[in-house]
């Protein structure tokens, strides 16, 4: 029952975009233009590489690659806030309370919504990263493929379990639109997405460990830009894990609290 | 004719000046902040903890950019980018929203110049622009930014120029936003394609060569160059040949606009698409 929730709810979602000018901004105008505008900021400079280290000795990036690659993990980051966006939008349509008078469980409506949102782009991420590989010759430098393995799957699974908490949490704000745009500039800031982590001021490094994008971009780029193995990259690794337990967690309290809050209320329906 | 177009203008402008302020919230305003203030903070990491300080700028970066400072030369640049932002994507988007709202026949219906109409809406735009950008500057300052010297003709030729060019800008996204009902898509990539390529954070020529192509047709280009002239007082830039170069854009984007408003409107009306959402 709960497998056959998660896989309704992601053939409706692919339904409504699985190919669609959405969906090509956001994967392909959006990380390339990001990437190079990241880039560019990085031409004035005349060093043109950058050093990146977390627990472990300094790995030495490509300049492209380092911008590039981290905007293909951020975007992947930015469709999981507006998956969060979407389980709201069920409110706007009239309906959430249809969802929530099924049987259905809930935790499965949000995976099914937070995964179908997550592979529709994994075939434009792959299709992406060996455009810019050939095209615009990201150098990638692989010793480790258990490393590069792990380290894209525990990105991509904490940001599925976030994606559900956004979706949990922005139902019972009506502002999830809002909030899913207004958080993108300062996580992009947070996550060490344009300059590397060990650069941020100290005051902030506190927020930017709360993001499970800061340990994906870490893991990623070294284990797929710098050659590193699975012990250069065993500390990100490690909080990755933790982060797909407590959001996994967290989401399933959220949900339930906002229906039984929403139940009480009845509020559910009023927008 | 032309007092009526005046009185058109004038009348849009005042609506849509007072509904911006009317319904204006806090954390709208807040939010068109962000993307600045996250690439000026980004900036200042690069410049100060990255690679520390002034020795480590290219020499080509110093060339092209003259002997500026590197975070006043992307202050400018996202101060720029913030005004056309503002002022482009209230034009490109009037009768999408007049559609929504139901007031788009009730407009085409009056005797009033479409052009004047939207010429009004750029003129209240503008207006709020100014208010975004200098608020950039302030927010600059913060960051570093210093005013070497100020040509004030320049400066403010440099945005009359540049709303000009916005304005032709803003008519060609409007008929597209009207015409496939993309309130979103169209504009963003838009201005992504504005933000990559007119050199707001890096001097143009410091670009790959097919990078430099595409900024060429954009005036945005001309426009910062010209600002950061009339603000840092650079001296290795040609002021005339970018001033002839900002306005014959312009004009184009105009023409092509006056032209795609002229379409949309025949289109809506031989296929009752005045009310159709």
């Amino acid at each position: 029952m709960f497998l056959r929730v998660v896989f309704a709810e992601m053939e409706k979602i692919f339904k409504l975009h699985f190919f669609s000018f959405r969906v090509l901004f956001w994967t392909l105008a959006l990380p390339l233009g990001n990437g190079l505008y990241l880039y560019f900021l990085y031409l004035p400079f005349a060093a043109k590489s950058v050093d990146l280290e977390f627990y472990a000795s300094p790995f030495t990036l490509n300049l492209a690659g380092f911008t590039l690659i981290g905007q293909l993990l951020y975007s992947f980051f930015t469709i999981m806030l507006i998956a969060g966006a979407d389980f709201e939008r069920e409110r706007e349509q009239g309906t959430i309370e249809a969802v929530l008078l099924s049987p259905a469980n809930r935790i499965a409506v949000l995976l099914g919504e937070a995964l179908a949102h997550a592979l529709n782009y994994v075939w434009l991420l792959i299709g992406i990263l060996l455009s810019w590989v050939f095209v615009l010759n990201v150098n990638v430098y692989v010793t480790d493929f258990l490393a590069l393995v792990l380290s894209i799957a525990l990105s991509y699974l904490s940001l599925v379990a976030l994606g559900m908490c956004f979706e949990a949490l922005f139902v019972a704000s009506r502002r999830g639109g809002m909030y899913a745009t207004a958080l993108q500039e300062p996580i992009m800031f947070l996550s060490g997405l344009i300059f590397p982590i060990q650069s941020m001021p100290r005051a902030l490094l506190p927020f930017s460990y709360l993001l499970p994008l800061t340990f994906g971009l870490i893991s990623v780029r070294l284990t797929l830009l710098g050659g590193a193995s699975i012990f250069d990259v065993a500390v990100p690794l490690a909080a990755l894990a933790f982060m797909v337990v407590v959001f996994f967690v967290s989401a399933t309290w959220f949900i339930r609290h906002a229906e039984r809050d929403a139940k009480k209320k009845a509020t559910l329906a009023q927008f | 004719m032309a007092i009526h177009s005046l009185r058109v203008v004038a009348a849009t402008a005042k609506v849509y000046f007072t509904i911006t302020w009317r319904f204006s919230s806090l954390s709208g305003f807040a939010l068109r902040f962000f993307a600045p203030i996250m690439t000026l903070g980004a900036a200042w990491v690069l410049y100060n903890q990255v690679y520390g300080g002034a020795e480590t700028l290219s020499p080509e970066f110093v060339n092209a950019a003259g002997n500026v400072s590197y975070l006043s030369f992307v202050t400018i640049g996202n101060a720029f980018y913030v005004f056309v932002f503002a002022a482009a994507f209230v034009v490109g988007r009037v009768m999408f929203w007049d559609r929504a709202m139901g007031t788009l026949e009730a407009t085409f219906i009056t005797p009033m110049s479409r052009l004047a109409y939207m010429a009004g809406v750029m003129v209240a735009a503008a207006a709020n622009s100014m208010i975004d950008l200098a608020a950039v500057f302030v927010i600059g300052l913060l960051f570093g930014f210093q005013v070497s010297s100020f040509n004030a003709p320049l400066f403010f030729s440099a945005l009359a120029l540049t709303a000009l060019a916005l304005f032709g800008i803003g008519l060609i996204v409007n008929a597209v936003t009207l015409s496939f009902r993309d309130r979103v898509n169209t504009a963003n990539t838009l201005m992504i394609l504005f933000m990559v390529f007119c050199g707001i954070v890096c001097p143009v020529e410091l670009m790959p060569s097919w990078a430099q192509t595409v900024s060429t047709f954009l005036p945005l280009t001309y426009g910062i160059r010209l600002m950061r002239v009339s603000l840092l007082g650079t001296e290795a830039v040609d002021v005339a040949g970018n001033l002839v170069a900002l306005f014959v854009l312009g004009a184009v984007y105009i023409g092509v606009g006056i032209v795609t408003l002229r379409l949309i409107e025949r289109n809506l009306r031989k296929k009752a698409l005045f009310s159709v959402f």
